[in-house]
């Protein structure tokens, strides 16, 4: 179905920049977000018959050099209500609002059924929000969902990896399903696989890879298509110490190549080290947002860990007992 | 939707699952295999199998008038079809040397006892003989029939009880005084003196068997045979001794001649054969695929990597039903080919052994094996498209594993319904799912030139097109849900859902309410309707008959949307749409009932051909409907005001409602559309009720209200009910003969339209229709879509 454009007055109208990572028209590779000078329109392929997107109006739009205060994260009064049949109505977010930069690496904080991974799945286009907009590299995840996953990398224990496929095919087969084209793709791969020191398991099966290797696997198809978003849910969840930290210096390296991240943990040690602001969530609210340095004297603890058990002690007391378990999904 | 992401999905599956050897084997190489070994382990069995030998007693041997029936202590190979017939029955006779055939010394004192056994109850045989034949004239309920019966009951269970435990599986008395009246008759032809008619009858010689007895039934279908053949020729002796033609007990002999093929006899049993497999193969070729693709990937978590990329979910799905297709093509294919080949050499290795009735059970032509191949394809495509929607709704491997039982039942039952012979490719049977394409290829296999096959064949696949676009549409919508993507085990307690039902209740209903609404409904009709067949006779006045079909429409069709609107909604005014509407749209049913009962009547005339005959039931409802004993105001009662008020509340109100929670404009009113068709069990009011109530349900959707729809509703079956009671007089009149003309003779008359009137009516529908479409929905403000 076409909706029609609804066009707003705008002075560079009529010439069609290209923007935020588009294939296939042009290099793919360039740091993308960071450079963007333009409006935001894109002129999608026509061969891809997508609906035309609107355009969304910006405060922060920035003209000429800089690269800063143009968020490639939006989210306003995100909402997702559940319904469980012994519980009623459950809210896993509660008008959540933040903004990520690029360049930056934002953590969510929070325990489990906190509804981290509900946040992120609806990111994902995965899930729809009940209430509220979330925008990812300009594109709103209700009404253009597949723009906004062109241009996310993501990454969660239930994005498995398959069985029968090696490392090179299955990273190959997400080249491909993300556009990229056939001349670029090997050298990509290539890169990729010399990046992550992946070399040696080219030819390994999914199903006789351990999980170390899995892990850069579903890494390496993350991050295939150099998207400007990434979304890492719980990326250390289940690994040893060594594969652990390779994974978090992986993250940290791209953060230095100016994407924007996101990613959800209840590691502490992760939130001080690698992020840069962090929102701890809790029953579906945040309850703080900020950088470390700044929770740290706001709530005067002597570290995170405090505050966030501060935090998370002060809701459940003025809202009864916790929920048990995770709230599905 | 773009095809190369389809393209590129489908190529991943095709080659994921043929990496999986032992699959791979189970699904291709096995069947390759095991009919071969199958075939060669039942030939085993056939050549080895030699029958028991049945044992047939002559009592009264020496009364058999020549030439006798037993020859060197056997029976007569002569009288049999061929001697290997005469070999599997054994002889045993109270002549003399009759229990020679006899070695073992045990059985042969049995036999004794049983000689004296038979001449004890003799005359107790006889009499049972005498009265079933006197039964067989008598009708079964009658009075006089009564104390025979019992007695026939009584000696019937004694003789099988005692025959059962006897060593003979068919005994033959022959009475004492046989041979000798037979004699006399004999002498009488011959000498054409006194009467030989009525005044002798010869005593009878009495069979007993027991055909509930498998071996005795076998025994005594040779026996016959045998029997049969013998007759023939004692009553050959005696013409040929009295001098009469041989011709006589045969007056008009009439020379048989068969035009059966072998070829086509051979088709005939092709054509059973391959559309039955051609079903069950593609169906379960398809399933274990679609189950592994679908549900199986949910679990192993490849699913949601598949769904974060760029891949749209229409193209997911359609190059998964894509790899699941081929799948369920080559599984039938291959098995067939298979089962063909092995069949082919099984049945010649048996057939050289004993003559069976299928002659020469030769390949199918060429011709034959190309449309099953291609009819394969609609077959495959539908039960693809199923399996795949079946294996994404389904939470996990092993639910849907369970799903595969009911679709075998469905599909199996259509299909074992196609194959009955006087079930021919007709319209209606053309455009139905999975009986289309069976009979289509039946028809096609056997060949036969009398129906225009060629020109079934495009609405066959264009349905069948049709339909698993259908069911691939319904596989993206689940594919789209969340709660059937995600949510693993479900915490399911009848308390806790009968609780949420009751108290958290929606203003308007759900989906599945309105679809339990629906299934309500059928099932009352269903049961009322088995219930009145059994008492049909009792209606038998017109008057009675429109009482009862007026109550039933009010408590199965009336009384359930009420209930459940009163019981599971909060909001019964808006549910039931029980508001008053605008003027507007009020007039507009109004004017639109009247305009378009012309062009309904014409187009039901000219498609009348298509449709089966109304059944007898159906047939005698109409007679009534305009019978003259029934009044006026019952007559409208019955076949105006209350369809149209019931069906209205039940298929516009409760159940359009539910439908309409999914927030879409065009689809409730579709579906309650072919719904309201579906309750009509007769399938041309199906399709007519089916047209109507798109615009009944246009109507109030439109509007937010059920009366535009009651009053058009109401007006279009009480025009008809008027017509019924029109007379020719009442159309001499001058305003009514600008409309219609009387055409046809007396009892065969029926109303047709003038052209004009047809014109006017089609222009003014059409702009109605028109307006109606384009209005917005009024006072029904959407639902906020909400959680579904």
């Amino acid at each position: 179905m076409y909706r029609f454009w609804k066009q707003e007055p705008f002075p560079h109208q009529d010439s069609f920049f290209q923007t935020a990572s588009g294939f296939p028209n042009r290099d793919w590779r360039g740091n993308t977000s960071c450079s963007a000078k333009s409006v935001h329109f894109v002129r999608t392929d026509p061969s891809r018959r997508v609906s035309p997107t609107e355009i969304v109006e910006r405060e922060s739009l920035v003209f000429g050099n800089g690269s800063v205060g143009i968020p490639m994260i939006q989210v306003e009064n995100l909402t997702k209500q559940f319904h469980d049949l012994k519980m009623g109505p459950l809210f896993a977010l509660d008008h959540v609002s933040f903004d990520v930069q690029p360049g930056e690496i934002f953590g969510l904080l929070g325990p489990n059924g906190a509804g981290k991974t509900t946040c992120l799945r609806i990111f994902s286009t995965v899930l729809k929000p009940t209430s509220g907009r979330a925008s990812i590299a300009g594109y709103d995840v209700v009404k253009q969902p597949e723009q906004v996953r062109s241009h996310i990398g993501f990454m969660s224990n239930n994005t498995g990896i398959y069985d029968r496929m090696t490392a090179w095919e299955m990273v190959e087969y997400y080249g491909r399903l993300y556009g990229i084209p056939e001349d670029q793709l090997q050298p990509r791969l290539n890169e990729i696989f010399q990046t992550l020191q992946m070399d040696s398991i080219r030819d390994v099966l999914g199903s006789k890879m351990s999980t170390g290797m899995k892990q850069k696997v579903s890494i390496a198809r993350t991050i295939v298509h150099d998207p400007p978003v990434l979304i890492f849910d719980e990326p250390t969840a289940g690994l040893d110490v060594l594969v652990a930290r390779a994974v978090l210096e992986t993250i940290a390296d791209l953060k230095s190549k100016g994407k924007c991240i996101i990613l959800s943990t209840h590691i502490m040690r992760e939130v001080e080290k690698l992020c840069d602001r962090v929102a701890i969530i809790h029953r579906g609210k945040i309850l703080a947002l900020g950088t470390v340095p700044e929770l740290v004297e706001q709530h005067q603890q002597p570290d995170i860990e405090e505050v966030f058990f501060k935090l998370i002690r002060d809701l459940d007391q003025s809202s009864g007992p916790p929920l048990t378990g995770a709230v599905s999904p | 939707m773009s095809w190369k992401n389809v393209q590129l999905i489908f190529l991943r599956e095709v080659r994921d699952q043929l990496r999986d050897r032992r699959t791979l084997f189970m699904v291709a190489v096995l069947p390759l295999l095991l009919y071969p070994l199958l075939g060669v382990g039942m030939v085993q069995m056939t050549v080895t199998f030699s029958e028991q030998v049945r044992r047939v007693v002559i009592v009264g041997a020496d009364q058999i008038p020549a030439p006798s029936l037993i020859q060197n202590h056997r029976l007569d190979p002569v009288y049999f079809d061929s001697p290997e017939a005469a070999e599997k029955l054994k002889l045993v006779t109270d002549l003399p040397d009759g229990l020679d055939n006899e070695t073992d010394p045990a059985v042969r004192k049995k036999l004794e006892a049983f000689f004296a056994d038979v001449a004890q109850r003799e005359k107790r045989l006889e009499r049972l003989g005498n009265i079933q034949r006197q039964l067989v004239k008598l009708p079964p309920s009658s009075p006089e029939a009564e104390s025979p019966a019992e007695e026939e009951r009584i000696l019937r269970e004694e003789f099988e009880s005692w025959f059962s435990k006897s060593p003979a599986q068919v005994l033959i008395v022959f009475p004492k005084d046989f041979l000798k009246q037979y004699e006399i008759v004999s002498r009488k032809l011959k000498e054409r003196s006194g009467e030989v008619s009525g005044t002798i009858i010869p005593p009878r010689p009495i069979l007993l068997h027991n055909s509930a007895n498998e071996k005795s039934e076998m025994a005594y279908r040779r026996v016959q045979h045998a029997l049969q053949n013998w007759e023939d020729v004692l009553l050959g002796e005696r013409l040929r001794d009295a001098g009469l033609p041989l011709s006589l007990p045969n007056p008009v002999p009439i020379t048989k001649i068969d035009l059966a093929e072998a070829t086509q006899l051979a088709a005939n049993v092709w054509s059973k054969i391959f559309p039955a497999l051609l079903v069950i193969m593609s169906v379960t070729g398809a399933f274990y695929p679609a189950i592994d693709l679908g549900a199986g990937e949910k679990e192993r978590g490849t699913m949601e990597t598949l769904l974060i990329s760029p891949a749209s979910r229409t193209e997911i799905v359609f190059g998964k039903f894509l790899t699941v297709m081929v799948f369920s093509l080559s599984t039938a294919l291959l098995n067939l080919v298979s089962m063909g080949f092995t069949g082919k050499h099984m049945l010649s290795a048996i057939g050289a052994a004993r003559s069976s009735p299928l002659g020469d059970l030769s390949f199918p032509p060429l011709e034959s094996l190309i449309w099953v191949v291609l009819l394969a394809l609609p077959l495959s495509a539908l039960f693809s498209a199923l399996s795949l929607s079946l294996a994404m709704f389904a939470r996990s491997s092993k639910e849907g594993q369970y799903y595969l039982t009911p679709l075998l039942l469905v599909t199996m039952g259509l299909t074992m319904f196609c194959l009955n012979p006087s079930v021919e490719l007709n319209p209606y049977y053309s455009v139905l799912p999975v009986t289309g394409p069976a009979l289509l290829l039946k028809a096609l296999l056997l060949g036969s030139t009398e129906t225009p096959v060629a020109l079934y064949a495009i609405p066959v696949l264009i349905t069948s097109c049709g339909y698993s676009g259908l069911a691939l549409w319904w596989a993206t919508e689940q594919f789209q849900r969340e709660d059937v993507l995600f949510r693993e085990a479900e915490r399911f307690e009848i308390g806790l859902w009968i609780r949420h039902l009751l108290r958290e209740k929606e203003p308007t209903p759900s989906f599945s309410e309105a679809a339990v609404c629906f299934v309500l409904v059928a099932l009352l009709q269903f049961l009322f309707l088995t219930s009145m067949q059994g008492s049909l006779e009792q209606l038998n006045s017109p008057q009675k008959l429109v009482t009862v079909q007026l109550i039933y429409l009010i408590a199965t069709v009336g009384a359930p949307p009420l209930f459940m609107a009163l019981l599971l909604t909060t909001n019964v005014r808006r549910t039931l749409k029980l508001t008053f509407p605008s003027w507007n749209i009020l007039a507009l049913g109004l004017v639109l009932a009247f305009s378009l009962q012309p062009l309904a009547l014409e187009l039901m005339g000219r498609l009348d051909r298509f449709f089966p005959p109304l059944p007898p039931g159906a047939r005698q409802l109409l007679e009534a409907m305009g019978s003259g004993s029934v009044p006026l105001w019952l007559s409208l009662a019955t076949f105006a005001l209350a369809p149209a008020v019931c069906e209205e509340l039940a298929f516009r109100g409760f159940i359009l409602s539910g439908l309409q929670h999914s927030g879409r404009r065009w689809l409730p009113i579709v579906i309650s559309a072919l719904l309201f068709g579906v309750i009509h069990m007769i399938p041309k009011q199906q399709f007519n009720a089916a047209l109507l109530g798109i615009v009944l349900g246009l109507l109030a959707a439109r509007s937010g209200s059920l009366l535009p729809g009651l009053l058009f509703h109401f007006c279009f079956n009480g025009t008809q009910v008027l017509a019924t009671r029109l007379t020719p007089a009442d159309l001499e009149t001058p305003f009514l003969g600008w409309f219609v003309k009387l055409t046809g003779e007396d009892d065969a008359a029926h109303l047709q339209f003038q052209p004009l009137t047809l014109i006017l009516c089609g222009v003014i529908s059409a702009a109605l229709l028109w307006k109606l479409i384009r209005s917005d929905s009024g006072s029904n403000a959407p639902e906020s879509a909400g959680p579904t």
